[in-house]
């Protein structure tokens, strides 16, 4: 057992019907890296996403973190073995309040849930990292306000702000600057940078922007048609030619 | 401490100001009457009688409409088979009393097991079905338990179509001798549930009951398992049911059918709309408003009240879609609005 390794797959893959959107995939994340998913449309990188996080289950193969099997647990036990996940589309809970979307997040570790008698204020330590966390994404004047009123780039933050709030050691970022403004995009980064570097943690994004992952990841693994293309450093994979062909070249199409 | 205390009172001014009202409104009422307070103590008085009978049926009706604000207001567990939470609390009074002379804190105690059952019965399917599919499938179980009082081959019990006739109602709390006891035993109920709504509401469980109202599939992705929540909420609901249903039993003394039917649900519904979706006092609110707009209409217009107050209530919907309370809270009021959404109703 490699213990450099936190989260695994062994030969995952899944089918919808005939189409085999995740095709034999294996892949080894080592801790505390940033390991990104690259791919062009239809290459299955959300499909993967989705059976790392456990919203589907898989056709066949295995999830393995940290040594144990995690392939068939059910999604709301994910967090407590240490995985969060945030989304591509924000999915946030609209009508509450900033402070309280966090503070749902942070709450879902409690061992007092059940204690419907008691006010939920008196949950101190959680009250207490709400606090930190929505003081970290930056969101501290805005904590009173419905979170729908916030603008999308907030939002965003927010979504970290409620993957960082349990704490994980596994944080799974779909796309984490989706539609964001672009002169947003180095603030986010940095912190998610600064969140990986001082907390020990291991983040693993999936992400359509080249610029994001060139520069902040430490492996990249490029997925085309389901299948892992090719893994390695950012320089490694820009210098690859298949990848070259297969994404990075299409894409200079498109953009030609 | 002096100052909390005295802010507990500033905060809560206009609930206590009711509240008191309401304690002393047989009082008042026979007052008018030309009855003295002793009179009214002594249940001698006429209209002070009936008013706090006109009282008990609204607080009953506030504690079923506030079961149902928890499941379907709080937790956004749409459910048509709610007046079976009821009904359920009603029968089974009815028929220990009636055919088993159980003594009433044994009845009290059978229907608490009943209403864990029911609860549970509805929680089978939870994990299953969502949405309206829940609401035809709690439809359906409550249809059965309809067939099964309304039963011939249980008419010993039931009285079948005709309702449960005379039940045996223990003298100390006979609303014929002793309503105006019977008045404030309803009160008090109906307050320490609703206090232990709100306490629930703002609880670690009610919040998480409110995220999934929001959003459920989020919930789950936190960590929590959501079904466990519902089934919580579920509980506690089927609990004030069922005691609004003893409640009811008690006081009529007979159980019809009808508490058992799909328009009972209806009238639930009716009642959180009218007060406010998720607001909890709206439901107190709205059965109030609801009992006395009933009331009123049938006994000046007689029949055809219903053509009435289905308009009031479509104007409800149309025009306060966010109910009294929530209305109040929001201080967002637009006419306009309003009668842009009943023309819209007519465009094809």
């Amino acid at each position: 057992m490699n213990h450099d390794i936190i989260v695994e797959t062994i030969n995952l893959s899944k089918q919808f019907g005939a189409l085999v959107a995740v095709d034999n995939v294996n892949i080894k994340v080592r801790r505390n890296s940033l390991h990104a998913i690259i791919g062009p449309n239809g290459a299955g990188k959300t499909t993967f996403f989705n059976l790392l996080s456990g919203n589907i289950e898989p056709t066949s193969g295995k999830v393995m973190f940290k040594g144990s099997d995690l392939t068939h647990q059910p999604v709301h036990r994910m967090i407590h073995h240490g995985i969060g996940r945030s989304f591509q589309i924000t999915n946030i809970f609209p009508n509450l309040t900033v402070f309280e979307n966090v503070r749902l997040a942070s709450q879902a570790l409690e061992k007092s849930n059940f204690k419907f008698w008691m006010n939920v204020s008196r949950l101190e330590k959680c009250e207490y990292r709400t606090w930190e966390v929505i003081e970290k994404v930056g969101l501290k004047e805005r904590a009173h306000a419905p979170a729908r009123t916030l603008p999308h780039g907030d939002q965003r933050k927010l979504e970290l702000g409620m993957i960082l709030a349990p704490d994980p050691e596994v944080l799974l970022l779909d796309e984490p600057t989706a539609g964001m403004a672009a002169e947003q995009v180095p603030e986010l980064l940095a912190l998610i940078q600064e969140i990986q570097k001082t907390g020990n943690k291991t983040v693993i994004l999936v992400e359509h922007n080249m610029n994001v992952v060139m520069s902040v990841s430490d492996i990249i693994t490029v997925m085309h048609l389901g299948k892992v293309l090719a893994e390695g450093t950012p320089a490694e994979i820009a210098a690859n030619r298949e990848v070259q062909t297969a994404y990075l070249g299409g894409l200079y199409e498109l953009n030609v | 401490m002096q100052k909390k205390a005295f802010s507990f009172f500033h905060n809560n001014r206009a609930s206590l100001i009711v509240l008191f009202a309401l304690v002393l409104l047989p009082f008042i009422v026979g007052l008018f009457e030309g009855a003295s307070p002793i009179v009214v103590w002594e249940n001698q008085g006429g209209i002070s009688k009936f008013v706090e009978g006109l009282g008990i049926e609204i607080f009953i009706l506030a504690l079923y409409a506030l079961s149902y604000d928890l499941i379907f207001g709080v937790t956004g567990l749409l459910s048509f088979g709610h007046a079976m939470f009821f009904a359920v609390g009603a029968y089974l009074t009815g028929i220990a009393l009636k055919s088993f002379a159980l003594s009433l804190p044994a009845v009290i105690g059978l229907v608490f097991l009943a209403a864990i059952l029911q609860a549970l019965l509805f929680g089978l399917v939870l994990p299953r079905v969502k949405g309206i599919t829940f609401a035809l499938v709690t439809l359906g179980m409550a249809s059965m338990f309809h067939i099964i009082v309304t039963s011939s081959e249980l008419g010993n019990y039931t009285g079948a179509d005709v309702g449960l006739q005379g039940v045996m109602v223990p003298s100390f709390i006979n609303p014929a001798n002793e309503r105006l006891r019977f008045y404030f035993v309803a009160l008090v109920v109906l307050i320490l549930i609703y206090l232990l709504y709100q306490r629930f509401v703002n609880s670690p469980t009610g919040r998480v009951c409110v995220a999934i109202r929001e959003n459920e599939g989020r919930a789950k992705m936190l960590g929590y398992n959501t079904f466990a929540f519902k089934l919580a909420a579920l509980m506690l609901s089927s609990f004030a049911a069922a005691l609004a249903g003893v409640l009811h039993a008690l006081y009529q003394p007979i159980v019809s059918p009808n508490v058992a039917d799909l328009s009972f649900t209806v009238t639930a519904l009716l009642i959180v709309l009218i007060g406010g979706v998720g607001t909890l006092s709206g439901a107190l609110i709205g059965a109030f408003v609801y009992r006395l707009l009933d009331f009123g209409l049938r006994r000046y217009i007689g029949e055809n009240a219903s053509f009435i107050t289905g308009t009031i209530y479509v104007a409800f919907v149309l025009f306060i879609p966010y109910g009294m309370v929530g209305t109040w809270r929001l201080k967002s009021f637009r006419v306009a609005q309003g009668w842009r959404r009943l023309l819209a109703a007519f465009k094809t």
